[in-house]
């Protein structure tokens, strides 16, 4: 795919993501000028999707690496495959093998876990790689993504440099759990992902869930959007607005009334003091009242 | 154009954001990518200069004044370029309505210009200013600096952003003395400065906050972690991997005085913990006079609900005796207290107990008094009664005092957990 700012709009607009100018530029830019995409924003605001729509956008792979506390190199990039060594070594033996013969293999590819990272760079064509919430990594782990993102290579001791054939297209994620270095921010394109407006939204429901009828999925967009305005510990999320109007769907809701709400509820909060203040403000949202 | 990008990363700098010679060299190229359709050449910039939505605002700004001026430079521009005047006019007449190519025009038309004349126009473009002379000068020499980084042609729109940041260096001076200007000499101009300064602290404050929360160094043991790292020398040493330090979930309770000795300390240290919120598991404000009112922030300001009286007396042992009566679910084992007043209380009952009781119940109870240390416990200060139950004490007169205090509250606690560190000799405790 030849990659200008129409050919993204357009490769956006077939993935179904309902995206504004300002994501388009974002992707286009990441993939234009080729350098990693930082997108921040809400939980469940479709940041992870973005690297979902870019990889179905270039037809290619997704390589996934999900961040955690405590993740390290290991389980990042490669590991040895000790089990395999020993077994190996243990062949040799029976072999009669010289030292040397054996050693020469040990460390070749055949012995190497690949982990996501490394998998990215070596991968023969241009893949997408998406590190999800990267703020709950440590520190560290930060610091050992700058080099990797700046130069796409990797040094294994016994092994060699390992170069990108192909830069991926890197996605990185995070939902601000902590404050992310300036080295970081600084090497990536940055993008702030926002819920969707009120229309919007009725787009996308309209989109994923064709069933329900059009003013209904207006009537939860803005629905949504009014509960999103409020104080709530988990706003909710596009993918359970979504769930939310398949339920509609299911029950055969042609109203949404406060009976209708107040029974699906559930779908949208997730926690209980969330749910006890919605219900006591409910005649006041936008949507509810009809 | 390679001017235009650097002349508004200069700009961007002087409004105190943070930006590398790399992220300016990407910016170069992202809008040679995106090209010069406005909205598109918005978000390329923002995208490759701006990585802090909370600069976002400033950024929106900055570009708008920025394309408007690089027009109307371009229309003062006597000579040629007729076609580019024109759609320069017609913009700027409209407020920089759509003028869908007007840098590239404008970088094009700058390049080619030697430099006398231009130094002329520059000159006059200043004159043409009200302004007083010794801005003036100060301008024309940073107006100098900034052609001198970028390029020796740019005078002409280099004079622009030079004013600007002459007066940007005034204005970062006052930012900065006003942080440590004791709250008790504000008035109300100095409070609106003060509510600018506070951006970037808040920021800043965020950072540092965020960096109490690495791995530890010592701590629990990462049993996995290191039996793995141990397994690939075939367990010969063992290099310990300590487990990370979790930043244990934290509610914060704001309860702030807003009478008027003490609202302006108060309103800016709600601003300040509103841009930490994220940080904690649930952060409610209140704010109080002698009734409890919960505080918000829409647009900027501070809207209480339901309204206060202001021009009632504090009275903090109602005020208390209400958080514990309306608010218990508030107050849990992982609640912070933090509370902000001086503890005059026109001699009303102080009500400590009830603090020694909200005390035991959570897991700290810290006080900010906004009022310099040699006016605690005179006159009508209850605030002796008090600290008695309070697991720290500590004096915010400034900004900059108030941004510590909250970082030391923020602080981890040895061994884990970011929690108030009941230190035995809190500042300015009572003996």
């Amino acid at each position: 795919m030849d990659i200008t700012a129409q050919a993204v709009g357009e490769g956006l607009r077939r993935a179904n993501y309902i995206a504004n100018q300002r994501i388009e530029t974002a992707i286009f830019l990441a993939l234009a000028i080729d350098k990693p995409l930082l997108i921040e924003g809400p939980a469940g605001a479709g940041k992870t999707e973005v690297a979902k729509v870019i990889a179905a956008m270039l037809d290619t792979e997704l390589i996934r690496l999900q961040c955690y506390e405590g993740l390290d190199e290991a389980r990042a990039l490669y590991e040895w495959n000790y089990q395999k060594q020993l077994l190996r070594l243990q062949a040799g033996e029976h072999e009669g093998l010289a030292w040397d013969q054996v050693s020469s293999h040990l460390f070749s590819r055949d012995y190497l876990l690949e982990r996501p990272l490394l998998r990215a760079i070596s991968s023969p064509r241009t893949v997408v790689l998406l590190i999800d919430e990267i703020d709950k990594a440590d520190e560290e782990f930060e610091a050992f993504l700058l080099e990797l993102l700046s130069d796409f290579q990797v040094s294994i001791p016994e092994l060699g440099t390992v170069r990108a054939l192909h830069h991926p297209a890197v996605v990185l994620t995070s939902n601000r759990a902590r404050e992310l270095s300036e080295a970081l921010r600084r090497r990536c394109l940055h993008l702030f992902i926002d819920f969707p407006t009120p229309d919007q939204e009725r787009r996308i429901i309209e989109l994923k869930v064709p069933e329900l009828d059009e003013h209904l999925a207006a009537a939860a967009a803005r629905y949504v959007a009014g509960l999103r305005k409020m104080r709530l510990r988990k706003p909710p999320s596009i993918a359970e607005t979504l769930d939310w109007a398949r339920a509609l769907v299911r029950l055969g809701v042609r109203e949404l009334d406060n009976a209708a709400v107040r029974s699906t509820l559930g779908l949208l909060l997730k926690h209980d003091e969330d749910r006890v203040a919605v219900e006591g403000k409910a005649g006041n949202i936008p949507g509810s009242s009809r | 154009m390679r001017r235009l990008v650097a002349q508004i990363v200069e700009e961007l700098r002087a409004a105190d954001i943070r930006i590398s010679p790399a992220e300016a060299i990407d910016a170069i190229r992202a809008v040679a990518a995106a090209g010069f359709e406005r909205d598109r050449m918005r978000e390329a910039l923002a995208a490759a200069l701006i990585k802090d939505e909370a600069d976002r605002p400033a950024f929106d700004r900055i570009f708008t004044a920025w394309l408007r001026r690089t027009i109307t430079t371009e229309a003062r521009d006597p000579g040629s370029h007729t076609g580019v005047i024109g759609a320069g006019k017609k913009s700027s007449a409209d407020g920089g309505g759509r003028p869908d190519k007007p840098p590239e025009s404008a970088s094009e038309a700058a390049a080619p210009q030697s430099t006398p004349p231009t130094e002329d126009e520059s000159e006059s473009a200043s004159k043409s200013k009200t302004q007083e002379s010794d801005e003036t000068d100060n301008s024309r020499d940073d107006a100098d600096d900034s052609g001198d980084q970028s390029d020796q042609s740019s005078y002409d729109i280099g004079a622009g952003s030079g004013e600007s940041s002459g007066i940007d260096a005034i204005e970062k001076a006052r930012l900065k003395a006003i942080e440590r200007l004791p709250f008790t000499n504000y008035s109300e101009l100095e409070f609106e400065t003060a509510r600018i300064a506070l951006a970037p602290l808040i920021r800043r404050f965020r950072v540092r906050a965020g960096r109490r929360l690495r791995a530890a160094r010592r701590g629990r043991v990462d049993f996995r972690r290191t039996i793995r790292a141990a397994i690939q020398r075939g367990g010969a040493m063992v290099d310990l991997k300590m487990r990370a330090r979790r930043p244990r979930r934290v509610d914060l309770l704001i309860l702030a005085d807003v009478s008027g000795s003490v609202r302006y300390a108060a309103t800016l240290m709600l601003e300040l913990s509103a841009g930490v919120r994220k940080m904690f598991r649930r952060t409610s404000s209140f704010v109080f006079i002698d009734k409890l009112a919960e505080a918000d922030f829409e647009d900027g300001h501070l809207v209480m609900t339901p309204p206060l009286d202001l021009y009632a007396r504090s009275d903090f042992g109602r005020v208390l005796a209400e958080l514990r009566d309306r608010h218990a679910q508030l107050l849990g084992p992982a609640t912070i207290v933090i509370i902000l007043g001086d503890g005059r209380n026109n001699r009303r009952p102080a009500r400590a107990d009830i603090l020694g009781e909200i005390a035991r119940r959570c897991r700290a109870v810290c006080w900010l008094n906004p009022e310099p240390i040699d006016r605690w416990g005179r006159g009508d200060s209850a605030i002796e009664n008090y600290v008695r139950h309070a697991d720290l004490l500590i004096a915010a007169t400034n900004l900059r005092e108030l941004e510590d205090a909250m970082l030391t509250i923020g602080r981890p606690r040895r061994g884990g957990g970011s929690a108030v560190n009941p230190a035995p000799n809190p500042v300015g405790r009572f003996a």
